[in-house]
């Protein structure tokens, strides 16, 4: 799985001096609604599972059947352009190493999650270290549901992926050059990754990494086609 | 009534199991006069629903076979095939989905979307159905119509959207706001016979004129005049209902219903549903095969002067005989027609038709395009095509899933041994997805079926309507082999016992093949092989298969290429290449590293989710491999995949474990490598029982 980790969108934190997100952090990757959040995230969480780790993917807002349809095209893609040849057995690892939790028609809260978090551990060993989060309204979630996802990334020993949906009307930026949503929120994330589309490609900018400074630079080019880093 | 095909619905009724699809069908034959009195499923009154007409279905109280009934409802025919709920008898399911042109999904307010509904749908869209949903039980503890609706945008995907909305719920649940006409509606009477329509309560105005809207502009996507009107302010019931029912054809919309069957409310406005928004059959796009071309696609035309074609889609035994129930696609059919099994050549009369009402039967002089009819005395198996002869059509075969789980079984005593076999030939043909066959070494009959309560079922038949008592084996489950690298072969068959010997050598590559199936393809030159012995070569490998050398089980995904041979002017035969092919089998089939296979069934467990510890761990301790849980409410739905094996007994540990409060579904989801141990396991007690066979 070489040939993924050279191409994941994760890539784009080779060239600073933290690497990866790290267990007990919030990540967050922001994209105006269409441009690809929901891909790019799984392919973070495949960058985790191609490593080796075991992931809940958290919906919020679609049912597993969707959420495992969209991994398994991603895979798919994958296959083509990385010439996997042991699909099916790739696949099968896949499924052993992820669970999808789903919370529908706002039945999520903290509570329910750390429970269910608790029976994975408990009750069928499953001892995750990635935990991704589609479908937060981070305008409407408020600083405590992060906070609360921060205390669950301490007690379960999790790194913690977020996708967040950002607005072309909603410029507002902190004086850390964040923009909205996260602006009021960065203090919680270890890691903030833009996705912007542009005429020229879609491209992921590192806003955030840790405490490391200097990141203007820290940009990697996406194929619009299959969100993979360009080489 | 008008004797028109536009005026003709042939529906099914499908939900997920106890979601009161039967209760509905006794309501509908109840308000369209084929009945006189209601009874309920498992009623007090001791004489259940009329539906579930086998004496089984109605001691458990549920459907088990689709009776077919037809009705009339302001000025249209209505057929009816109830179907089962539970996934085991899904064959039931998708035979009807094949033979009706809409159908009513049924969903419980409380329960909502749940597995089978799930499967239920999926089935649909293969069958390409369009349906109405009707959200039942609205009078329950907890039922939400709403939650309904959203889960079945959600979950299943459906443009849903709601044609009424309720007056109160729950115990306070007292009739619907019909959103088109936006009039309150009532059901009064002893049995809700009274439909009374008034002003919407001003209580539930503001609602009932924003979920209008909402309705107005799904319906408005299927039209274009309709949204004109809508920006003229000039919207007509009539052009509503036309845009509804175009979407609804076109499958873009789900419109949704409302109601209690047990409370006698809903009913009538959903029988308006079905004849407003469903197509008749002329709406349907069906095709056959020709026979005569390469099984080359026709569309079927629903003109009742064309020639015959008609599919049985179910058989059933009767005091009189065998009862075929066949829907008509194209042209007519009357008593004393010449019909022709497209499978068999073979001709036969029409003696008695009927037009089937539950487990009573009306005569009728003749049917035509579009009708569901059942026919006397005709020998033939589920699935065969009949046609007057003028054409040789087939029906687009169906969709059959192979059994998974098989048991022997032996009668207790002659009499019982007679009518056995009666009952297995009777159950073979009318249900594909049940198995009976002789094992050749033990002498045992071995049936097999989708699911232990599927063989449960015809063992009850058996002994109930045959009289039939029969001794029951430990359920076996349906193990496959296959091989796992490519080996090469090279084996000569050779053999001298005086007069003509027998010779023949066959040489190539054994190894998997991606498609699951078995190939062979012949790269022989030069005539080493002789080509008419070629087809030996492949039948003695086709005969390995049916028995792997593992654990005796059948083996699949295997690629057989020969290469080289050699024959004997005068020994080489078609039986030496089958031995010599059989031989090479032998030969290569262990240096292919096989493995053995067992199914895995994708199981869907609903409870409260205070369990969903509880249900992740039993399927942990089942070796199942946990894929999703997802949380809606106070429910949670856990699907996994676990290995069949595993399943034995697990409705009583799932009712243990929650109080009796989960359920569970499951369906064949695919072959996987049993583990190394259980592997181990399986071969030596495959090694026990030949030894023991051995003289």
């Amino acid at each position: 799985m070489n040939d993924f980790l050279r191409v994941s969108p994760l890539k784009i934190l080779e060239g600073s001096p933290y690497k990866e997100l790290g267990k007990g952090n919030l990540g967050v990757l922001m994209a105006r609604a269409g441009v690809g959040k929901t891909s790019c995230l799984i392919h973070i969480a495949f960058d985790k599972l191609f490593r080796g780790g075991k992931l809940v993917h958290l919906s919020l807002k679609d049912a597993p059947e969707k959420i495992t349809s969209y991994y398994h095209v991603i895979l798919s893609d994958l296959v083509k352009v990385l010439n996997i040849e042991n699909e099916y057995e790739v696949r099968t690892r896949l499924d052993e190493n992820r669970i999808i939790l789903a919370y529908l028609k706002e039945s999520f809260d903290l509570g329910r999650l750390r429970k269910s978090l608790g029976n994975l551990v408990k009750e069928i060993d499953f001892a995750l270290d990635t935990l991704v989060v589609d479908g937060v309204d981070f305008a409407e979630a408020g600083r405590g549901m992060f906070e609360g996802f921060k205390a669950i990334a301490k007690e379960f020993d999790l790194e913690v992926w977020f996708s967040a949906l950002s607005h072309r009307h909603i410029t507002e930026v902190n004086e850390r050059g964040i923009p909205f949503p996260c602006n009021t929120l960065d203090d919680l994330f270890s890691i903030i990754i833009q996705l912007h589309s542009t005429q020229s490609g879609v491209f992921l900018r590192l806003l955030k990494n840790h405490d490391s400074e200097a990141l203007s630079d820290a940009m990697v080019r996406l194929d619009p086609n299959n969100f993979l880093a360009i080489e | 009534m008008v004797d028109d095909i536009q005026y003709l619905r042939n529906i099914g009724i499908s939900a997920h199991i106890d979601s009161g699809k039967t209760t509905l069908t006794e309501r509908i034959l109840y308000y369209t006069k084929r009945i006189s009195a209601v009874h309920e499923v498992k009623g007090k009154d001791g004489v259940g629903a009329t539906m579930d007409s086998m004496e089984l279905e109605k001691e458990r109280g549920i459907t088990i076979s689709s009776a077919a009934t037809y009705c009339e409802w302001k000025d249209h025919r209505i057929n009816i095939i109830d179907t089962p709920g539970h996934v085991d008898f899904t064959i039931e399911v998708e035979r009807s989905l094949k033979v009706l042109d809409g159908a009513v999904l049924v969903l419980c307010a409380v329960g909502g979307v749940q597995s089978q509904t799930i499967t239920v749908d999926r089935q649909m869209n293969r069958y390409k159905v369009p349906r109405v949903a009707f959200i039942n039980k609205c009078d329950r503890a907890g039922a939400d119509p709403y939650r309904v609706v959203a889960q079945l945008r959600q979950r299943l995907n459906h443009n849903a959207v709601l044609m009424q909305i309720p007056i109160g719920l729950e115990g306070g649940f007292s009739g619907v706001i019909d959103l088109v006409s936006m009039k309150a509606i009532c059901f009064e009477g002893p049995f809700g016979e009274e439909v009374k329509e008034g002003e919407i309560p001003s209580f539930l105005l503001d609602e009932a004129v924003s979920k209008r809207e909402e309705l107005l502009e799904a319906a408005s996507m299927s039209s274009d005049e309709l949204m004109e009107a809508i920006l003229d302010g000039s919207v007509s019931e009539e052009l509503i209902h036309a845009a509804v029912r175009e979407g609804t054809i076109s499958r873009e919309l789900t419109p949704v219903f409302i109601g209690s069957a047990y409370k006698n409310m809903g009913v009538q406005p959903l029988l308006d549903a079905v004849a407003n928004y469903l197509p008749s059959p002329a709406e349907a796009e069906n095709s056959a095969l020709d026979m005569d071309d390469e099984e080359k696609e026709v569309l079927l035309s629903s003109d009742p002067d064309d020639p015959l074609v008609a599919l049985a889609f179910k058989l059933e035994i009767t005091p009189y005989g065998q009862l075929t129930y066949l829907r008509i696609y194209q042209g007519g059919i009357g008593k004393g027609d010449d019909l022709v099994n497209t499978r068999t050549r073979e001709k036969l009369k029409v003696g008695r038709l009927v037009r089937m009402h539950a487990d009573e039967m009306e005569d009728i002089p003749g049917a035509r395009a579009g009708d569901i009819v059942a026919l006397f005395g005709v020998s033939c198996f589920s699935g065969d095509t009949f046609t007057d002869g003028h054409v040789n059509y087939s029906m687009t075969s169906m969709f059959v899933p192979e059994p998974v789980i098989s048991m022997s079984i032996s009668p207790k005593d002659n009499r019982s041994d007679t009518n056995m076999a009666k009952a297995l030939a009777r159950f073979v043909r009318e249900d594909p997805t049940f198995q009976s066959r002789v094992d050749g070494e033990s002498g045992q009959t071995i049936i097999s079926g989708m699911g232990e309560l599927h063989l449960e079922i015809y063992l009850e038949r058996m002994k109930r309507e045959f009289g039939a008592q029969v001794d029951t084996g430990i359920p076996q489950v349906a193990y496959r082999e296959t091989i796992s690298r490519r080996a090469e072969f090279d084996y000569v068959h050779k053999k001298q016992t005086g007069g003509a010997g027998q010779y023949g050598r066959v040489a190539g590559i054994m190894e998997p093949s991606e498609e699951g199936g078995y190939e062979f393809i012949s790269k022989v030159k030069g005539g080493v092989i002789p080509s008419e012995f070629i087809p030996a070569v492949d039948k003695g490998f086709q005969s390995c298969l049916k028995k792997g050398l593992l654990i005796g089980f059948p083996v699949l995904g295997m690629r057989i290429t020969i290469n080289d041979g050699k024959h004997h002017a005068v020994d080489s035969s078609e039986r030496a290449f089958v031995q010599a092919a059989i031989g090479a089998f032998k030969q290569a089939y262990p240096r292919a590293k096989p493995v053995i296979l067992e199914p895995m069934m994708k199981v869907s467990v609903e409870s409260p989710s205070e369990f969903q510890g509880n249900v992740m761990s039993s399927i942990n301790q089942r070796r199942g491999l946990i894929m999703s849980s997802a949380e809606d409410g106070v429910f949670t739905a856990v699907e996994a995949e676990v290995p069949l094996a595993e399943m034995f007994g697990y409705a009583t540990t799932l009712r243990s474990l929650s109080q009796g409060k989960a359920e569970f579904s499951m369906e064949f989801s695919r072959y996987a490598k049993v583990p190394e141990s259980l592997a181990e396991e399986l071969m030596s007690r495959y090694k026990e029982r030949s030894r023991r066979r051995e003289p």
